[in-house]
């Protein structure tokens, strides 16, 4: 059996005092997109924030597996080195800084750590130029401060641009439908599937199906309480959607 | 961390119709405390001196210690010299053309408000303060407030006490717990404010007559609202009052403190201590609403209001809360602070300043951040018209230790009118480099599509200008206490009337 | 006010007193033996307490023998150069600019220590005349050669209406413990745009003191970049005027400190008349235990109505143990206006630093990123592109070169 992309081993953390994720169990195959469905408050962005290594969380129990190699003593730069990338549901501005600086950073730090030579600036221009066509962004966009004054859908269409460009072997999408019309969405889930490759696996956390309509899962999973209490395939957002989440509320307990 | 100042007003909110119509309903007469109660009184000798000194320790039958104590300050006064970096202008303080003590001659230790004399009753009934421990006015419930009503240099009556000891606290005037509360005095007095802190304070030290004394055993909820009332009647008389407030763990008390002084020609001078202690997980809630005699339109005469106060976050997530309103005044020299000394201790600051005619006002707070994860919050709202000064000068410090502190301050200035000033002297001092502080000031005039809006909508120019200024100060308005809302709101239409047109 | 006490005075004092009686300067000898260096009562020294600062006053500056390397070298510029207070001869200047001398100091009388002991040591300043609008970048290189020196020198420019210039100040010199004292005054006629940079980039020894007063008249524009990158002890004091209606200003100031170093901004700007308008932003970046200091005062005359003008003072701390001081200040006694000021203060952002990091760039690459960032908004206005490239390479320096 070959190793799965990701494996998530009875993992348990807290911000704080609070323990927020209480035994999550989850494998995720490569090639395969899974979908995690929960309410707000229920620990789902927690998730995405551990997985990429945020410093507030506090791993207290379990194991995390990228490739079968545990993450959990890397930092954040050396994760996303390893193939994690979070497509954040509030991207950060960060002011002074030109997009394109920032993102032939990235990219650089990434091959170097690699080991790779440094991406030639013609070769790092085409690179861009070839994505940001994809998802309608013109070089305009990209010389501004990376995510200021952008809107809703131009933070998550930037997002999107730097999974492609950074090409991750793991997706974590954290709610990348809130925000977005409907043309946004499709432009945005255009994207998305144009990166599903039999090497790649993506986790996508939403709240609603809808996003689920554009990017079609190969598992649901419903996430309650800090953990998982239902798997199933894609009918299982179908069915959150028309019941509610009060059913799966303590079924584990 | 954005949410939790989710509620800073802009001056677009809303205003309630009960402003409006408060607002509408005001009284005529601009100051309306200004009337003089004919009392006979008993006075020291005119000036300060260390026989003054030793005429009101004496006069209070204090033990020796005290008066030793107050002999100290005085010796230290005399090396002292007036602060001078207040913007404030005033001409030279006679300190020997005045008098230090002055009390009521009818009733120098009324046991209980039977012995009040009547005069004296009627005088805080025409001033809006209970003495009588009644509560169902015709019909109506209302909170409980315990009163300390101190006239010149005494305590007159304290209402409430017996409810208040049932529970272990302790509220009575200070001339009365330096007799009968010696260990708790001793051990708190001046543990806050220095003897020699500055030169007011310092006089304060040698020649205080009378305040309040509260003691919050640990584990206390204080039932009432507590509160003083301040009245400065006597002519060419200094009024020194000196609090002390100390809320052991886990107590918590709200406290008020009120004044008002007749109209007269002549300025006199106020200059008051307060101190508050808070220990671990205690909360002491501080409101005033300052209303002292602010001088006649061209300037003359009015109190001169020198006042120190600070509170001691002395116990680990204690809070001080410190809301004022400072309307009256012919100079206001006033900054109560908190030193954040307790790890995870919160101070707060929530002011309102108006001046009007020739008022000079010097305000604003200090926040010294020592503990670690300690956190500040500071509002603070000037509204200069006519032609005063208004400044608000503020202190933001945290100490090298003070990890995590946390401080965010705003303070808006409203002008009403071209002769005034409005300034703003903040200093902020981050000495830790995890400390995060936020400052932010503004200064404008009322709009004048604002105002146009309210007078096409029928307000006069003087109710719109009252209307406007209830809710550029409605975020500091929400901190005081109930019945000092809406005392307040009419405040400040009759401390701004005259300021238009 | 009653100010009876002496002042006891500390070696610094007696020095300068006697410098100040050789030169004949005895009423500012007599101001210092009054009242002393100023402390931290003085209110605009609040934070720079020279009392205490500044312990020792080398000898007054001798004429230079040799001269340094230039500290900054921007292709294309006229260079000016005045070493210890000597103005040096200078080539041929660019259409439109005529060079000159004068007598004496520039800056008008004020109730201030550094005003006074530029007034008093001046001996003569360098008067720049931009009768058009010039087209290089105009530097003017002030140095403090040799032994440590106390340096005097002064610079006044008039700028002709609608004219418009780039005027670069550098400050450097040998690696002695130099006292400097630099004056230059700017006068903007009506509609002219003037773009004023000065990087202090004096011996870590030294102590660099720079006072500016700017004239600004109707309709003109200035814009100011004062960077603090050199001397362990630095103060530019701001004194800009905005004198007719549409006057601009946008005063900015970068301190950038290391350990053991103090650098102070001071700004008093006066709002004379209506209708003019500023945007003053100061940035501080401080490690180690490095102490960077703003002052801001932003002053509305009476009757100055329709002043727009907002003050922003951004503080980054990059270690436990800097400190970062800030005194923005608002005097108003116009009623018609917008004014306000805001400071922060605080570490570099988590956020940021975390999104940073989860794209793969290494914890220190995106520090130096962010710090970046946060400067950039003072280098990004400067159009003239081989001036902004030396500034962003006197700030990389400072960035990369660690502590």
């Amino acid at each position: 059996m070959t190793t799965p992309i990701l494996e998530i081993r009875n993992l348990h953390a807290r911000i704080e005092e609070r323990e927020i994720l209480k035994g999550v169990n989850l494998t995720i195959p490569a090639g395969q997109v899974h979908a995690i469905m929960g309410r707000n408050g229920s620990g789902k962005s927690t998730l995405s924030y551990v997985l990429a290594g945020k410093e507030d969380y506090e791993v207290t129990e379990g194991e995390i597996l990228l490739n079968g190699e545990n993450i959990l003593d890397m930092d954040p730069a050396e994760r996303a080195v390893a193939g994690i990338f979070l497509a954040f549901q509030y991207p950060i501005e960060i002011p002074g800084v030109a997009t394109m600086t920032f993102l032939k950073a990235a990219i650089n730090a990434q091959r170097k750590a690699r080991g790779e030579g440094e991406l030639s600036t013609p070769d790092f221009m085409r690179a861009v130029k070839e994505a940001g066509t994809q998802l309608n962004i013109d070089s305009d966009m990209l010389k501004r401060p990376l995510n200021v004054g952008f809107s809703g859908g131009e933070k998550k269409r930037a997002e999107i641009l730097q999974m492609a460009l950074l090409k991750p072997a793991l997706c974590v999408l954290d709610e990348t439908d809130s925000g977005l019309d409907i043309d946004a969405l499709q432009v945005v889930s255009k994207g998305v599937n144009a990166l599903r490759d039999a090497n790649r696996s993506m986790l996508v956390i939403t709240h609603y199906q809808r996003l689920l309509n554009h990017i079609v899962p190969d598992v649901v999973h419903v996430f309650s309480d800090g953990r998982i209490v239902e798997s199933g395939d894609k009918d299982l957002a179908l069915q959150l959607e028309a019941k509610g989440y009060a059913d799966f509320d303590g079924a584990l307990a | 961390m954005a949410d939790d100042y989710a509620d800073i007003p802009t001056l677009k909110e809303n205003i309630d119709r009960a402003t409006v119509d408060s607002v509408r309903s005001l009284d005529v007469d601009k100051y309306k405390y200004g009337f003089e109660t004919d009392i006979e009184s008993d006075m020291a000798p005119k000036g300060l001196s260390e026989d003054t000194v030793r005429f009101i320790s004496k006069k209070k039958n204090e033990p020796q210690w005290m008066l030793d104590w107050r002999l100290e300050a005085y010796r230290r006064f005399l090396t002292m010299t007036e602060p001078t970096w207040a913007k404030v202008h005033y001409p030279q303080i006679d300190l020997q053309d005045m008098y230090y003590y002055a009390a009521p001659k009818s009733s120098p230790a009324p046991k209980s408000l039977d012995e009040v004399d009547p005069a004296l009753i009627a005088m805080y009934d025409k001033l809006g303060v209970p003495l009588k421990e009644r509560e169902i006015l015709a019909g109506v419930e209302r909170p409980k407030v315990a009163v300390d009503a101190v006239m010149d240099s005494v305590s007159v009556v304290t209402t409430f006490r017996e409810e208040l000891s049932k529970v272990g606290i302790i509220f009575c005037s200070i001339s009365e717990a330096i007799r009968e509360y010696p260990e708790l005095v001793q051990k708190y007095l001046a543990s806050v404010v220095p003897v020699s802190d500055n030169y007011y304070a310092t006089l304060n030290s040698a020649v205080f007559t009378d305040g309040s004394f509260v003691y919050i055993p640990k584990g206390v909820r204080c039932p009432m609202e507590l509160s003083t009332y301040f009245r400065i009647n006597e002519k060419k008389t200094g009024q020194f009052e000196r609090t002390l407030i100390i809320a052991e763990a886990d107590s918590y008390v709200s406290y008020l403190e009120g004044c008002t002084a007749p109209m007269r020609d002549e300025a006199q001078l106020h200059a008051a201590v307060v101190e508050l202690v808070a220990l671990d997980n205690a909360e002491i809630k501080y409101s005033t609403v300052q209303n002292w005699y602010p001088g006649d339109k061209d300037g003359k005469g009015g109190i001169y209001n020198f006042v120190t106060k600070r509170g001691d976050c002395r116990g680990a997530n204690s809070k001080i809360s410190w809301t004022q309103v400072e309307t009256g005044s012919a100079i206001t020299w006033k900054y109560p602070s908190c030193i954040l000394r307790g790890d995870g201790s919160r101070g707060e600051f929530y002011s309102i300043a108006i001046s009007n005619g020739y008022q000079q006002v010097d305000s604003g707070t200090k926040m010294l951040h020592l503990g670690k994860n300690t956190s500040s919050r500071i509002i603070a709202k000037g509204i200069a018209a006519g032609f005063s000064d208004n400044t608000y000068r503020g202190q933001v410090s945290a100490h090298a230790k003070a990890k995590n502190a946390r401080n965010f301050t705003q303070c808006d200035s409203l002008l009403i009118g071209d002769k005034c000033g409005a300034h703003t002297v903040p200093y902020i001092e981050s000495r830790n480099g995890t400390a995060v502080f936020e400052h932010e000031a503004t200064t404008s005039k009322i709009s004048d599509d604002q105002m146009f809006y309210c007078q096409q909508r029928g307000l006069s120019e003087e109710d719109a200008v009252a209307l406007i200024v209830n809710g550029f100060v409605r975020d500091v308005l929400q901190h005081l206490p109930m019945e000092f809302m809406v005392e307040t709101q009419k405040l400040i239409a009759i401390s701004l009337e005259g300021s238009v047109g | 006010m009653r100010q009876t006490m002496p002042v006891r005075l500390g070696a610094a004092e007696d020095t300068l007193i006697a410098q100040l009686k050789s030169v004949g300067a005895d009423a500012t000898a007599e101001r210092i033996t009054v009242a002393g260096l100023p402390t931290r009562r003085v209110e605009s020294y609040h934070y720079t307490d020279l009392k205490t600062l500044l312990r020792t006053i080398p000898p007054l500056a001798q004429a230079a023998n040799e001269a340094s390397a230039p500290a900054l070298r921007v292709p294309g510029a006229y260079q000016l150069m005045i070493a210890n207070g000597v103005i040096q001869a200078a080539s041929t200047a660019p259409a439109g600019v005529i060079v000159g001398k004068a007598h004496g100091g520039v800056l008008t009388t004020r109730d201030d220590v550094l005003v006074h002991l530029n007034g008093a040591f001046a001996k003569e300043s360098l008067t720049l005349t931009l009768e058009n609008s010039i087209d290089p970048v105009i530097q003017i290189d002030r140095r403090s050669e040799g032994e440590a020196a106390h340096v005097t020198d002064s610079l006044k420019v008039f700028v002709a209406d609608g004219a418009s210039a780039v005027i670069l100040e550098t400050f450097s010199g040998s690696d002695a413990a130099h006292v400097g004292n630099h004056a230059t005054y700017i006068a903007l006629g009506k509609g002219a745009t003037v773009t004023h940079i000065t990087v202090d980039l004096s011996p870590r020894a030294a102590a660099h003191f720079a006072s500016n007063e700017y004239h600004v008249g109707e309709g003109a524009k200035l814009r100011t970049l004062a960077i603090h990158a050199g001397a362990g002890l630095s103060r530019t004091q701001l004194f800009p005027r905005y004198e007719g209606a549409g006057a601009h200003g946008d005063i900015t100031g970068l301190n950038l400190v290391s350990d053991g170093q103090h650098a102070d901004f001071t700004m008093d700007a006066l709002h004379a008349v209506p209708q003019t308008t500023s945007q003053p932003l100061f940035k501080s970046i401080a490690r180690g235990r490095g102490k960077a200091v703003v002052q801001g005062k932003l002053v509305v005359a009476r009757d100055a109505q329709k002043t727009d003008a907002k003050l922003m003072s951004q503080g980054l701390m990059l270690s436990d143990e800097a400190e970062i001081l800030s005194k923005p200040e608002l005097e108003i006694y116009a009623d018609d206006v917008v004014c306000g000021h805001g400071s922060t203060c605080g570490k570099l952002d988590e956020e940021s630093m975390f999104y940073l990091t989860s794209r793969g760039i290494p914890k220190e690459e995106a520090e130096t990123m962010l710090v970046r960032g946060f400067i950039e908004e003072l280098v990004d206005p400067i159009e003239d592109e081989a001036l902004a490239e030396a500034l962003h390479g006197i700030i990389d320096g400072w960035l990369l070169g660690g502590k």
